[in-house]
């Protein structure tokens, strides 16, 4: 009799038990898209449309009055400043990336090294220069750019340059954004690898410390290899924004009264096409090759520092 | 799969369907709109005081005014339009183009902007020299109006040429001895600035070199392997070898101290006010101008122009708006309290010539007045008429390759062929047949 109500109990429960976990697991998708919901909306609004557009529209014909097969690819590929573009980011890329990276990883250790309140205070003077909004940035840039009115006057004169227009000439522009760039953003990631350095365990620094590795090696063998997916995330991040360059080469070119030629990166081109050739489907073709390579690189980046690994 | 291709499949017609509209004509589009009275005019910055006279003159049409970038040869303006154009809305009802060459695509059968002013301004048309408004004649309408008159003359600082004992030059020959002279005899001084969007018209088409010669909306002719380049080129070479020549353009702040050293040039009428008086201080009673250089090898002088703005009105407005934008139209075109009272170039308009010239009689500014009256007057009558304003700009062209290479230190022929090479590439990449 026991037994027999215990395997109906049993089976009562098992059976109200299914629905219940479903219910509980509903639920929870229900909450996950709730949370998921505003993302989608903004990558969709934002991302997918737009390249769905995009990919669409460089599909048409030049007249934009049928399909035209890959025509606008050949058109952008065949022109003449569509290889030079590329060099010209390339270039910059060079300059930036390696200083980037050097400066910012250094800069983070020395950070995370130092006492307390010093380290926090250097944070905050390292951050200092990208809370510049990009166009106060660029206004600052200017004077400093100016042999007239630069406090580093003596860097020019030294180069031999009396002039903005010779400051700026375009075989200058590689390194003129680099440093830009570099002390636009190098502040932000010293204090995003700061919150790397900091996530890494007391336990494991003091193992390190037990089994006999110098400051350097701590440095070498635990910390470097424990931030490696911030690096690769601060790689792809600006490995995406140095290719889509537009602002600094646009308005450098207008201030110079058009030293620099409208058609200096990529974007540009793409702009070109857009709003003075005015052959839209040539524009989106640029826009998709643009987002191929930034895709590829980011791919390989991602691959080679394992940014993802954990997560598998 | 093939979901995803039906799905790519409808989107593209729905894109092709929603992007083929026909150009219409050039008079009033069908789908224009009235605002009631409100006008809104787009200006670069010396062209404010014209909407402020404009208020004063009439304080019963309300004017919204949107200060626009000045500078010669700036590429931002026609996205704008694009826009307007696939919002349907939002374009101005009066704007100052800031470089000619703008024209060229406000007329064009896709941005299609500016309206044909024959029928409604045909009397304010006829007051213009010919020469004067013969580029707004596109395919035989009338889609602009002439702020100023802005031929080249030949400017020089009379003071001190009499005090180094020199004759002005009337050829471009004398031109060229004249100044490799001074660069032996006073150097620091200068004979010319070739860094500016103006100096293909200043020196290439003063001597006839099609770099724009267009014959329809989709050919042009470009040969820099003209004789008409060819002797413009050795000169420009020659000159900036002995240093007289400043790479500098005119509207650079580093001109400001170079303009002060500057002894003779050819230069737009507005040179006179405008960068001489105003932007490179030089004192009164030193500055005059001449007629505009000759090639010995021809039989008349020929000049181009460095600008005298354009002005554009729009195809998209009806009933008030429209009327109140084409009174706004007479009243910058013919208008002395804008032409004579304030504006710093020669008006394009002929009656308004002689009330501008005894103004600045009055002003005492430029030295040997009748002189350079003479000059300005003969100069408009003598510009080349096969030099047109196209989609690409040759100014544009010419600054980020001549400029920066002779900034850099290369020489000035190797800058020439980038020149020529990129110019080329350029108009075809814009679509024009090109034809040597």
């Amino acid at each position: 009799m026991t037994q027999q109500v215990l395997v109906r109990h049993r089976s009562r429960t098992r059976a109200s038990s299914a629905p219940a976990v479903r219910r509980v697991r509903a639920r929870k998708g229900h909450a996950a898209a709730v949370l998921v919901a505003p993302y989608v909306l903004l990558l969709l609004v934002g991302g997918l449309i737009p390249t769905g557009y995009a990919v669409v529209k460089s599909l048409q014909n030049e007249a934009e009055t049928g399909f035209g097969g890959l025509s606008s690819y050949q058109r952008v590929a065949g022109d003449f400043r569509f290889v030079e573009t590329f060099a010209n980011v390339a270039l910059v890329l060079c300059v930036w990336m390696p200083l980037l990276l050097t400066a910012a990883v250094v800069l983070a250790l020395l950070v995370d090294a130092s006492p307390r309140r010093f380290g926090a205070s250097m944070r905050f003077v390292y951050y200092l220069p990208g809370a510049f909004a990009g166009i106060a940035n660029f206004m600052l840039w200017l004077f400093l750019l100016n042999p007239g009115q630069s406090p580093v006057d003596f860097l020019w004169h030294g180069f031999g340059y009396t002039s903005l227009n010779e400051v700026a000439q375009p075989g200058n522009l590689p390194f003129i954004i680099a440093a830009m760039l570099f002390f636009q953003g190098t502040g932000t990631w010293v204090v995003v690898l700061c919150g790397g350095l900091n996530g890494i365990p007391d336990e494991l620094l003091e193992a390190a410390k037990m089994d006999g590795a110098t400051a350097w090696g701590v440095v070498w063998s635990v910390k470097l290899p424990m931030i490696r997916p911030w690096l690769g995330y601060m790689t792809l991040l600006n490995l995406a924004y140095g290719f889509q360059l537009f602002l600094e080469p646009q308005v450098l070119g207008q201030v110079t009264h058009g030293l620099i030629s409208p058609q200096w990166t990529p974007n540009q081109l793409s702009f070109t096409y857009a709003y003075q050739i005015l052959d839209t489907p040539a524009a989106a073709a640029m826009s998709v090759i643009l987002l191929l390579v930034t895709l590829g690189l980011g791919l390989l980046v991602v691959h080679r520092s394992r940014l993802f690994q954990d997560e598998r | 799969m093939s979901r995803f291709r039906m799905a790519v499949a409808l989107v593209t017609i729905c894109l092709v369907a929603g992007s083929c509209k026909t150009a219409e004509g050039t008079g009033t589009a069908q789908d224009a709109t009235d605002s009631g009275g409100r006008i809104t005019v787009w200006v670069d910055p010396p062209r404010v005081p014209a909407v402020n006279a404009f208020q004063k003159a009439y304080p019963d049409i309300p004017v919204e005014v949107n200060t626009i970038n000045g500078n010669v040869g700036s590429t931002e303006l026609q996205q704008k339009f694009v826009l307007f154009n696939q919002a349907e809305k939002g374009w101005p009802d009066a704007i100052f183009f800031p470089s000619n060459d703008d024209i060229a695509w406000a007329s064009s059968s896709k941005i299609n902007y500016a309206r044909d002013l024959s029928p409604d301004l045909g009397d304010i048309l006829a007051g213009y020299p010919a020469g004067v408004i013969e580029q707004c004649k596109i395919e035989g309408q009338f889609r602009c109006l002439r702020n100023d008159a802005a031929p080249d003359v030949f400017w020089y600082d009379q003071v001190l040429l009499a005090e180094w004992g020199y004759e002005p030059p009337t050829t471009w020959e004398q031109y060229e001895s004249l100044s490799l002279r001074i660069a032996a005899e006073h150097p620091g001084h200068i004979t010319g600035f070739v860094g500016d969007a103006y100096a293909p018209d200043r020196y290439l088409w003063a001597s006839g070199c099609p770099t724009n010669d267009t014959s329809s909306e989709k050919q042009v002719r470009i040969n820099l392997a003209d004789e008409r380049c060819v002797r413009v080129r050795q000169l420009l070479d020659r000159l900036l070898a002995a240093g007289v020549l400043s790479s500098t353009g005119i509207f650079s702040p580093d001109a400001a101290e170079l303009g002060r050293r500057l002894v003779m040039s050819p230069g737009a009428v507005w040179w006179g006010n405008f960068l001489f008086r105003d932007t490179w201080k030089v004192p009164a009673g030193r500055i005059t101008a001449a007629k505009p250089l000759r090639w010995t090898s021809d039989l008349t002088p020929m000049t181009s122009s460095e600008g005298g703005g354009l002005w554009g009105f729009s195809r998209h407005i009806k009933g008030t708006q429209l009327e109140n934008t084409l009174t706004f139209a007479r009243f910058v075109a013919s208008d002395p309290r804008w032409q004579v009272d304030l504006s710093v170039g020669l008006p394009g308009y002929k009656p308004l010539q002689k009330p501008w010239l005894a103004k600045q009689r009055e002003a005492r500014y430029l030295a040997d007045f009748e002189h350079a009256a003479e000059a300005f007057v003969y100069a408009t009558t003598i510009v080349r008429s096969d030099r047109d304003y196209t989609r690409y700009n040759t100014g544009t062209v010419w600054t980020h390759t001549i400029t920066p290479a002779l900034t850099s230190g290369k020489s000035f022929s190797t800058a020439w062929r980038t020149f020529s090479d990129r110019l080329t590439r350029e108009a075809r990449s814009f679509g024009y047949t090109v034809e040597s």
